[in-house]
């Protein structure tokens, strides 16, 4: 009797600790990683699902292709993209980078194609212009990049050629790595390296580039 | 002769409805509650500057609105009401602010996001930043993150993160189960 309970005692416990065990590092796991964690749930959905999953519908798309650019564009005819807007697209020919240009850099963006930094300005505005992109896919091409290369950056307002003068490695806190305040219109991509790395990486390559040609907004201010 | 005044003004009124009219730009009464972000508060002796990025921020979306003067006038008295209180802390930067401090701080934000039907939040800490949304819940500013973003896993690191925390849970699992085999040989 006694020994059929201890053989029981003995099957549970191999059963519970492993199980237990596991659901502990599991919720441990998903406390500490719950951004990877999205996107397992997402692709979950999408094995479960019979549905295509169509990113498209989160976001509104403003951009409409234009044709030949003029020097100068009236502030009233552009209308300013609000956040999660794709309002243009950009490419670096020959480089394999080509996706949809988003305002704002949060997860809809970033899901879709590159973003500009809220904080800093869209192209003919005479101002910083800082985009980010993820380094696995959408902005993986930036790595093929050289000095001179062309970043063409369409707008419904106007299309624009940016110069690439510089890329550089440098850590995500670095406050030199961009002029929030720069009154000169300049292009800054930056993604996480190493490229290819999976997971949180402290380093970014940046890429610095000047404008060359494309509309400057003009009689934004009264 | 009045029918073709009255078409003529069709016409007219036609193809102004197709110039396109955004509130595109910066008003003089926008420019003025820029300028009153761009004032400094003396905290304690120290010139403290709003970020640039949060000025950057509400610039965009004043590129979007239509203030009127009586607005920015009631923002301006909310900045000065806030700027005042700051200084009144005697506290030598942001970061330095106790959770009350932070929480009257804000009471101010709030209230000049209120004049334009917006509402700002933020944590105890005002370092790590502020969201302000529209009544839609859409995002109008959003500096509760770093402005460099974390960029190294999209949706084609999926199939890899799946592998590896699989690998980790089946890895560990195993561990137990042979931690507790021996335990149980040793009894």
């Amino acid at each position: 009797m006694k020994k059929k309970s201890e053989k029981k005692k003995r099957i549970l416990r191999l059963i519970a600790i492993p199980v237990a065990f596991c659901l502990l590092l599991y919720l441990a796991v998903f406390a500490v990683g719950y951004p990877m964690f999205s996107d397992i749930l997402s692709i979950g959905s999408v094995f479960l699902s019979d549905k295509q999953v169509d990113y498209s519908k989160e976001y509104e798309n403003i951009f409409v292709p234009t044709g030949d650019s003029k020097d100068t564009v009236d502030a009233s005819e552009v209308e300013f993209p609000g956040i999660n807007k794709q309002f243009g697209d950009l490419k670096i020919k020959g480089r394999n980078v080509d996706a949809k240009l988003f305002f704002g850099d949060g997860d809809i963006a970033l899901r879709n194609g590159v973003g500009v930094y809220a904080g800093s300005f869209v192209p003919g505005y005479g101002k910083t212009i800082l985009v980010a992109g993820h380094n696995n896919t959408y902005f993986n091409g930036l790595k093929n990049v050289k000095k001179g290369d062309v970043v063409t950056i369409r707008t419904s307002w106007g299309n624009y050629k940016y110069k690439i003068n510089k890329t550089a490695i440098l850590k995500d806190t670095d406050k030199k790595a961009f002029d929030l305040s720069a009154d000169e219109e300049n292009l800054v991509l930056y993604t996480c390296y190493p490229f290819d790395t999976l997971g949180l990486t402290e380093k970014r390559f940046f890429v610095y580039a000047d404008k060359i040609s494309g509309p400057e907004i003009v009689g934004l201010y009264e | 002769m009045k029918k073709i005044i009255a078409l003529i003004a069709v016409v007219a009124l036609a193809a102004l409805s197709c110039i396109p009219a955004f509130a595109a730009g910066i008003n003089s009464a926008e420019q003025s509650v820029l300028n009153n972000m761009r004032t400094p508060s003396n905290m304690n002796g120290n010139a403290v500057y709003v970020p640039d990025s949060y000025i950057n921020q509400a610039e965009a979306n004043f590129n979007t609105i239509d203030m009127t003067q009586a607005q920015a006038d009631e923002i301006n008295g909310y900045i000065n009401a806030g700027r005042s209180y700051l200084e009144s802390t005697k506290r030598s930067s942001y970061g330095e602010l106790s959770a009350d401090e932070v929480k009257t701080f804000l009471g101010y934000a709030r209230a000049a996001a209120g004049v334009l039907d917006l509402s700002a939040g933020a944590g105890s800490d005002l370092t790590k930043g502020v969201k302000i949304i529209n009544k839609s819940g859409d995002v109008v500013i959003d500096e509760s993150g770093n402005v460099v973003k974390a960029t190294g896993a999209g949706d084609e690191a999926v199939p890899m993160t799946v592998i590896a925390v699989t690998g980790t849970l089946l890895a560990v699992s195993c561990a137990g189960v042979l931690l507790s085999k021996r335990k149980t040989a040793v009894k």
